[in-house]
C-alpha cells in the first residue's frame, strides 16, 4: 500500500492536535508566497524573513480558531502581513521593487533576440516604475494582486482590507495605469 | 484579462525577489517553547458550555444567564468575581501608537470622531482591528475606542454585581451604559485570535453603535457627560 499525500486539511487538523511535523509541512508549503507578501509590504528581506517566521509562529498558536474548510493560506497571509506591516519602514528606508537582469530568461521561457530582450526590459522597467509611482494603498493592491498573483480574497486578507476595498482600488489603479501605457504609446 | 493586467502579470514573473529563507527551523523551535494556547481555549469554551447548560437546566439560575448584553461587536456580561487582570495606565496597553491616517487605514472603516478641535494627532491600534483615542473632555482624561461592529465578537466585558448596566440612545443607536464598581476588558485579536489578559477598568463606559462600528468611551465622566460627548463624534 502507498502513502498518499495529506491534504491541507488533515495536516491542519494534525497540527491542531499538536503534530509538529504537520505544521512543517505547512509551513514549508507556503513560507515563498509568505515572505514574498511581506516582503512587498515591509520592503526589507531582514524584516520580511521577521515578519513570516513570527507570523507562522502565531498562527501555530491560533490554530484553535481557525474555521474548519475555510482556506488556510488566506488566513496565514492576513497574519504574516500584519507582522510585515507593523515593520513598515519610511518610504525612504525602504528596498525599491526591481527586475530580474535582462540576460535572466525563466525556464520554458522563448528565447528573444538580444535587441527584443532589451527593449522588453525597457518596457517593463517603465511599467515597474510606474507601478512604484502609485500611491501606497493602489499600489500595495496592484503588486499583490497581480506581481505576487494573490487572490481578491488573499490580497484582501495581507492588506487587512475587504474586498471591495481591493476592487475599489485596484479599479483607480489600472485606470492611472492605462493612462500611462496610452502616453507610453 | 485587460492588456494592462496581462502586462502587470509579465511583470511579476520577472520581479527579483531576495532569496526566500527558510523560516521552518525557526518557527519550530518557536512553537516547541509555547504550550498549546488553543487548547486552553477550547477547555475554556468547554466548561462555559457545561456551565451554561448546567445553569439553564436549573430554573432559579435563569436570571444569572439573562446578564449577558450585547452590542455589535462587544458583549457584557454579568460575574459574580472578576477574574485576574492587569491595571492600565492611559496610554499603555492601547496597543501601537499611529497616526491618525494609518489608524483609518487599518481599521478600513470611516472613523468617528470629536469635532475639529478636540481632534486627536495620535491613535493607537491593536492589530487591525482596534482603534482608540486618548481626547480630554470635562476636564477629566477619556478613552475612545472604535472597533467593527461586525464579524466574531472582538471585546468583552466582565461586570461585578456592583456595576449597574442599564441601556442608553445615542442619536436614536443603541448603547449600554457601565457605572459604578470596577470591571474588566477582554480582547480578541481578529487576526490571530489572540486573547490578551484582561484589563482592569475603574471608569464609568458608554458603549454605542454608529454605522458598521462598535465604539466606547471610558472615563470619569457622569452618564449625560458621556452622551453629550458621544453626540459629539461622528
Amino acid at each position: 500500500m502507498v502513502d498518499r499525500p495529506l491534504d491541507e486539511a488533515e495536516l491542519v487538523e494534525r497540527a491542531r492536535r499538536g503534530d509538529l511535523g504537520a505544521w512543517e509541512t505547512l509551513v514549508r508549503t507556503h513560507q515563498g508566497i509568505a515572505f514574498r507578501t511581506a516582503y512587498v509590504i515591509a520592503r526589507n528581506a531582514g524584516d520580511a524573513e521577521e515578519a513570516a517566521q513570527d507570523g507562522f509562529v502565531k498562527a501555530y498558536c491560533a490554530l484553535g480558531r481557525f474555521r474548519r474548510g475555510a482556506e488556510l493560506r488566506p488566513w496565514l497571509l492576513r497574519i504574516v502581513a500584519n507582522e510585515a506591516r507593523n515593520r513598515r519602514r519610511s518610504a525612504a528606508r525602504r528596498d525599491r521593487l526591481a527586475l530580474l537582469a535582462a540576460a535572466e530568461v525563466r525556464p520554458g521561457d522563448a528565447v528573444p533576440s538580444p535587441e527584443a530582450a532589451v527593449v522588453a526590459h525597457e518596457s517593463q522597467e517603465r511599467m515597474l516604475a510606474a507601478v512604484e509611482a502609485l500611491g501606497e494603498e493602489q499600489r500595495d493592491a496592484v503588486v499583490c494582486r497581480y506581481l505576487l498573483g494573490l487572490s481578491e480574497e488573499e490580497t484582501a486578507a495581507a492588506l487587512g482590507v475587504r474586498r471591495g476595498t481591493v476592487k475599489s482600488r485596484l479599479s483607480r489603479a489600472l485606470a492611472r495605469l492605462r493612462e500611462n501605457l496610452e502616453a507610453e504609446g | 484579462m485587460s492588456a494592462v493586467e496581462q502586462r502587470l502579470h509579465d511583470l511579476g514573473r520577472e520581479l527579483a525577489f531576495p532569496p526566500e529563507p527558510d523560516v521552518a527551523p525557526a518557527v519550530l523551535a518557536a512553537v516547541r517553547r509555547r504550550p498549546f494556547p488553543w487548547r486552553r481555549v477550547a477547555l475554556g469554551v468547554a466548561l462555559a458550555a457545561v456551565a451554561l447548560a448546567a445553569a439553564l437546566a436549573v430554573p432559579q439560575a435563569r436570571s444569572s444567564i439573562l446578564r449577558f448584553f450585547h452590542l455589535g461587536g462587544a458583549t457584557v456580561e454579568r460575574v459574580e468575581t472578576l477574574p485576574a487582570a492587569d491595571e492600565r495606565a492611559e496610554a499603555r496597553g492601547l496597543g501601537r501608537p499611529v497616526s491618525l491616517q494609518e489608524a483609518k487605514r487599518r481599521l478600513d472603516l470611516p472613523l468617528a470622531l470629536p469635532p475639529l478641535h478636540g481632534r486627536p494627532r495620535r491613535a493607537y491600534v491593536v492589530g487591525n482591528s482596534l482603534v482608540t483615542f486618548v481626547l480630554r473632555a470635562h476636564g477629566t482624561t477619556v478613552l475612545l475606542s472604535e472597533f467593527d461592529s461586525y464579524g466574531e465578537q472582538a471585546l468583552k466585558k466582565l461586570a461585578q454585581p456592583t456595576t449597574s448596566v442599564e441601556p442608553a440612545r445615542v442619536d436614536g443607536a443603541p448603547g449600554l451604559w457601565l457605572e459604578g464598581g470596577p470591571h474588566t476588558l477582554g480582547w480578541i485579536d481578529r487576526d490571530t485570535g489572540y486573547r490578551e489578559r484582561p484589563i482592569l477598568v475603574r471608569g464609568n463606559v458608554l458603549l454605542w453603535l454608529r454605522g458598521g462600528l462598535t465604539l466606547r468611551l471610558e472615563g470619569r465622566l457622569t452618564k449625560a457627560q458621556a452622551l453629550e460627548l458621544a453626540r459629539s463624534i461622528r
